[in-house]
């Protein structure tokens, strides 16, 4: 009886399976955005608020005028550079979750252009190349604890980011700090901010060096023989080790070139996020930006390109969900927003998610080696 | 008799201001539920809005980069009639927002923004920080302990306020002490800024510190960093065996008293946020706001030191938020007419008495705004430190 009973339906999701995995990867993301929305509208639904209507503010809040999508543009800029902090080393083959915390020393560096002074552009420049140098150094740390001890790189980048974490709450709390007002720390001088792109908003010229740099990792990564081998590590590391490519080399280049990309997020977010051009006290504004770019890169299939749509769905998404809390005549509550848009990334991402099943089991194979590995250790020390 | 309550009727609907107006509140990335400063500002307005008849919507902030976003989105709509910000953390944005929206009216707690189109309601935090100084000095005093401390934040102005009122609360209820009973006991004074208002240990490191070296009681000047120092007191009670009577916890803005029960909450030096809110309201509701500072104090009930009837209302609003079981009110409130038992009644009309002296002018207390106003304090009053 149960297995006259379970074949259809084996067949049947088999089937399901197929027709969506054959589907056009465009096709693919608006289809699982629909079942996002869809998801959302029945919780809004069920806690007695109106989807419609808090669909409508959503939408007109993200894309609804030149302000409203300016908003929403400015919005996803640090997450492009987070985004590709977590893409590069996947397609390296590795899962970088230390964009939080490069982000907060890149931040830490960038403000301390406000130390000295220089000509307007240069300024800018120099702020610039602190903040992707610091963050380059800063992802260092668990890049060579891989190589050297093959320590896995979840867990050093999870411990990195606290570490950074704790570091620059230090830094703003005594080091940066304005001696005139304490919650935050020295503001980054005029000549050292992004020039605002459009006025009343805060979109700055900083969304240039977010596409700019999207563009140059795809290059990169598909253009030149370094990123040809990148990728190629990735996908097998055993055959690219037998072609003659050094896994070690690829590793590092993604990991410091994921490290340049996150502090270039930390200086977007500070020498180029109005009014404030400083970092406040418990970091509010940068808290989780490296996260929400994971989600971006998963949206965003990993691929460059891709990220900066994901990028501008997501800076919609948040610029749309303060709307929601004001309009109409039953708003919805922020709380409730964030689980909406909670339900809506996890639909966009499920799709890649499923993609990278194989290459997130062999994450967890290699966590379990290195737990198991210590075992021998303290069996000798014993 | 129908003929004049038709009347009284007319001239009730008469005198209530038709003004059917729309007012927001924004809110900074600590958001509702803190039982303080934000529930306060939400508490407040909402309330206005009752009273006036007004729509009121509230907005909270994701992240630090939302302040602004959140403050252009409600000014463009044109359709508020004032917009609220509660807290100092939102200064920088309003700063801006204001200059982008001259016609559009805002209010700013705790913080001062220049500009003609923003009210900003400031409180003078050092009268009633003074009370409460006043009250752990005579208290020391009268149990035989030779400090009482306070807890502080982030060393920011807004803080200089409230170490300022104490340093000169401590001081009058020294003298207070001495003229009443003939014996001068003065006492000293510990306090601790500790850099931070959201590291609960750091609270509790800093009162058991203090709690060593004999302090009666602990002022909490940094927010959530109350839970810790309470926490401290809590357990010094529990190894002296002692359910009431000193060491004491002196809660801040919100009504504490109600926390842990009210074991060992003496008084809250209250910083009424509702009140500064509602206050903004009003002004707009009966067309007398202005740009520039309002400042509140015990005079126009902005700040003040706790009575039974703000313990009555808080309770409420800590049971309706979930923070206090329905079924523990009554002890509660036994709880905290015990404690408040073991100061002697003297020293409650010593407190009363330096609450009026304020009212009608005859005292006043100092305060400070810059690091060099505060060094000047310090030398002043120096209580106990050489």
């Amino acid at each position: 009886m149960t297995t006259t009973d379970v074949r259809p339906r084996g067949r049947w999701v088999r089937g399901v399976h197929r027709t969506l995995t054959g589907l056009h990867p465009a096709l693919e993301s608006v289809l699982a955005a629909v079942v996002g929305l869809l998801v959302g509208a029945v919780l809004m639904y069920i806690w007695g608020y109106d989807p419609w209507r808090a669909y409508w503010a959503l939408l007109r809040g993200a894309f609804g005028g030149d302000y409203e999508i300016a908003s929403s543009i400015a919005r996803g800029v640090p997450l492009i550079f987070t985004a590709l902090t977590f893409s590069i080393c996947l397609r390296a083959g590795m899962f970088n979750i230390g964009a939080e915390g490069q982000m907060y020393i890149g931040a830490a560096a960038a403000v301390c252009v406000a130390y000295f002074q220089l000509p307007a552009g240069l300024h800018l420049f120099v702020g610039i190349l602190f903040a992707a140098v610091a963050g380059a150094v800063w992802s260092l740390g668990p890049a060579l604890l891989k190589l050297t001890r093959g320590v896995s790189e979840v867990i050093s980048t999870i411990m990195f980011n606290w570490i950074s974490r704790f570091l620059v709450f230090y830094l703003v709390a005594f080091v940066l700090v304005d001696p005139r007002q304490a919650q935050r720390t020295v503001r980054i001088p005029v000549s050292a901010r992004f020039p605002i792109l459009v006025q009343g908003t805060d979109l700055s010229y900083a969304v240039f060096m977010a596409v700019a740099f999207a563009l140059l990792v795809y290059v990169v990564l598909w253009h030149t023989a370094v990123g040809y081998e990148v990728r190629a590590a990735g996908l097998t590391p055993t055959a690219a080790r037998y072609g003659g490519i050094s896994i070690k080399r690829t590793m590092l280049l993604s990991f410091a070139l994921g490290g340049v990309a996150a502090g270039l997020a930390g200086a977007a977010t500070t020498m180029g996020l109005p009014p404030t051009f400083a970092i406040i006290s418990g970091l509010p504004e940068l808290m989780n930006l490296g996260f929400d770019g994971m989600a971006v890169a998963m949206v965003g299939r990993n691929h460059p390109i891709g990220i900066l749509f994901a990028a501008l769905f997501f800076g919609g998404l948040n610029a749309g969900g303060r709307v929601m809390q004001f309009y109409g005549s039953n708003p919805v509550p922020l709380e409730m927003v964030r689980v909406v848009m909670g339900a809506i990334v996890l639909a966009m991402a499920i799709p890649e998610l499923i993609r990278l099943f194989p290459a997130l089991a062999e994450a967890g194979r290699g966590l379990a080696r290195t737990i198991a590995r210590r075992k021998p250790a303290t069996e000798e020390g014993a | 008799m129908r003929k004049w309550l038709g009347l009284a009727l007319v001239v009730m609907l008469a005198a209530t201001p038709v003004f059917a107006g729309k007012v927001a509140v924004v809110l900074d990335v600590g958001g509702r539920g803190d039982l303080s400063f934000n529930d306060m500002g939400f508490k407040g307005t909402d309330q206005a809005a009752d009273d006036f008849g007004l729509e009121m919507v509230e907005v909270q902030s994701a992240t630090a980069a939302d302040y602004l976003p959140n403050l252009r989105n409600l000014a463009r709509t044109r359709e508020y009639d004032l917009i609220i910000c509660v807290g100092f953390l939102l200064g920088d944005a309003l700063d801006q927002a204001a200059a982008e929206f001259p016609n559009q009216k805002f209010a700013i707690i705790d913080s001062v923004v220049d500009a003609p189109n923003v009210m900003s309601i400031v409180f003078r935090e050092n009268e009633m920080s003074a009370l409460v100084g006043a009250l752990g000095a005579m208290a020391a005093a009268h149990y035989g302990y030779p400090n009482v401390g306070v807890v502080l934040g982030i060393e920011i102005p807004v803080l200089y306020h409230f170490e300022a009122g104490y340093r000169f609360g401590i001081d009058w209820g020294n003298k207070k002490y001495a003229a009443v009973t003939g014996t001068a006991k003065p006492t000293g004074l510990l306090y601790t800024y500790t850099g931070s208002f959201s590291d609960i240990a750091l609270g509790k490191a800093a009162t058991e510190a203090m709690l060593a070296q004999g302090a009666v009681g602990v002022y909490n000047v940094a927010g959530p960093l109350g839970i810790g120092d309470l926490e401290a007191i809590t357990e010094f009670h529990r190894n002296k065996g002692t359910k009431s009577g000193p060491p004491y916890y002196f809660g801040v803005d919100a009504n504490q008293d109600w926390l842990g029960k009210a074991m060992h909450a003496l008084a809250s030096g209250m910083k009424r946020v509702d009140t500064g809110c509602y206050t903004a309201v009003k002004a707009v509701v009966e067309g007398t706001f202005v740009g520039g500072i309002t400042s509140l104090g015990l005079a126009e009930g902005g700040v003040g030191i706790s009575k039974f009837i703000d313990l009555l209302e808080f309770i409420d609003f800590g049971i309706s938020a979930g923070a206090l079981r329905l079924e523990d009110r009554d002890e509660t409130l036994a709880n905290w007419a015990v404690n408040r038992g073991t100061i002697p009644a003297w020293i409650w009309r010593a407190v009363d008495e330096l609450e009026a002296g304020i009212l009608d002018g005859t005292i006043l207390v100092p305060t400070a705004d810059t690091g060099a106003e505060m060094q000047a304090i310090r030398a002043r009053y120096t209580l106990g430190a050489p």
